[in-house]
């Protein structure tokens, strides 16, 4: 009985609760580490989407229709060809 | 004898608590992990790309600058396009164009990983509406380079269409492929737009 009393059972506890403290402190991080990666990815396409709607404004014109710009499908409601610009 | 049998009990409810802690964020790190690819490409939207040459019968035409060639099917013609580009067109009734293909030498800013936005935002650009980016998948093996792909539907002032849109990075150019059919021709002309984009050569 003694051994488990005092000087058996307090080093066996002090143990059993550091190895318990290391694992709690490894779950929150490893949890942390997680929603934050989410929070990255969702960050970007939030970030890209509205990168891309400033865009919009300074950097392309938009295609002439109704047989304007350079006259060809794309300038008559039909599908857009692989230009960057025009 | 009590309070240390209590102890050593309340010692190993928090190594318990720590183990079920521990597991719960290894799922929730697996769950994580396993999100990302499906929010980045959809590979198997693309498994009908094989490259090789054209079929027999179809017609292969060239770019002005001879650095990328692309095959079309019988009945389809090539029309007016860009300067030092590449189109060919099924017409339809009232001139609207059923099925479209374009081929065109880079030119902007696109790159193989902004592909996947780039297209789409061109698109709304150009003055498409309603524009909905359906897959989208990057590292594509082409004949002659590989590429990143985007498909996606729009609408412009006449028609709907839906689109497969590539950047090819090649052994001689980059250049762009494009192909396109009014959505209730899909299934039959879809076939046709992606054997014309898997013999693109450049």
């Amino acid at each position: 009985m003694d051994i488990l009393d005092t000087e058996g059972s307090t080093p066996m506890r002090i143990q059993l609760r550091k190895v318990a403290a290391s694992l709690l402190a490894f779950a929150a991080l490893l949890g942390g580490a997680t929603v934050g990666v989410a929070q990255a990815t969702d960050g970007g396409h939030a970030h890209a989407a509205k990168h891309h709607k400033k865009k919009h404004h300074h950097h392309k014109s938009k295609i002439p229709q109704h047989n304007g710009g350079d006259h060809d499908s794309d300038n008559n409601g039909g599908p857009s060809d692989g230009d960057g610009n025009i | 004898m009590a309070r240390v049998t209590a102890t050593a009990t309340s010692s190993r409810r928090l190594l318990l608590l720590a183990g079920l802690a521990l597991v719960a964020a290894l799922a929730l790190a697996g769950c994580g992990g396993g999100a990302r690819p499906a929010a980045t490409a959809a590979p198997g939207a693309f498994a009908w790309l094989t490259p090789a040459a054209a079929p027999s019968g179809w017609t292969v035409a060239h770019l002005p600058s001879g650095r990328a060639s692309l095959a079309y099917p019988p009945g389809w013609r090539s029309i007016h396009t860009d300067p030092g580009t590449f189109s060919a067109a099924l017409m339809g009734r009232h001139g609207t164009i059923r099925g479209y293909l374009n081929a065109t030498p880079q030119q902007g800013a696109e790159t193989l990983a902004n592909w996947a936005r780039f297209r789409p935002d061109h698109n709304k650009d150009e003055g498409d509406f309603n524009v909905v980016t359906e897959a989208s998948a990057l590292g594509l093996n082409f004949r002659t380079g590989s590429g990143s792909c985007v498909m996606d539907h729009y609408a412009t002032v006449r028609a709907h269409y839906r689109e497969i849109a590539c950047l090819v990075h090649g052994s001689r150019a980059n250049t762009v492929v494009v192909g396109a059919t009014l959505p209730r021709d899909w299934a039959r002309l879809g076939p046709q737009v992606e054997r014309a984009i898997s013999s693109l050569a450049t």
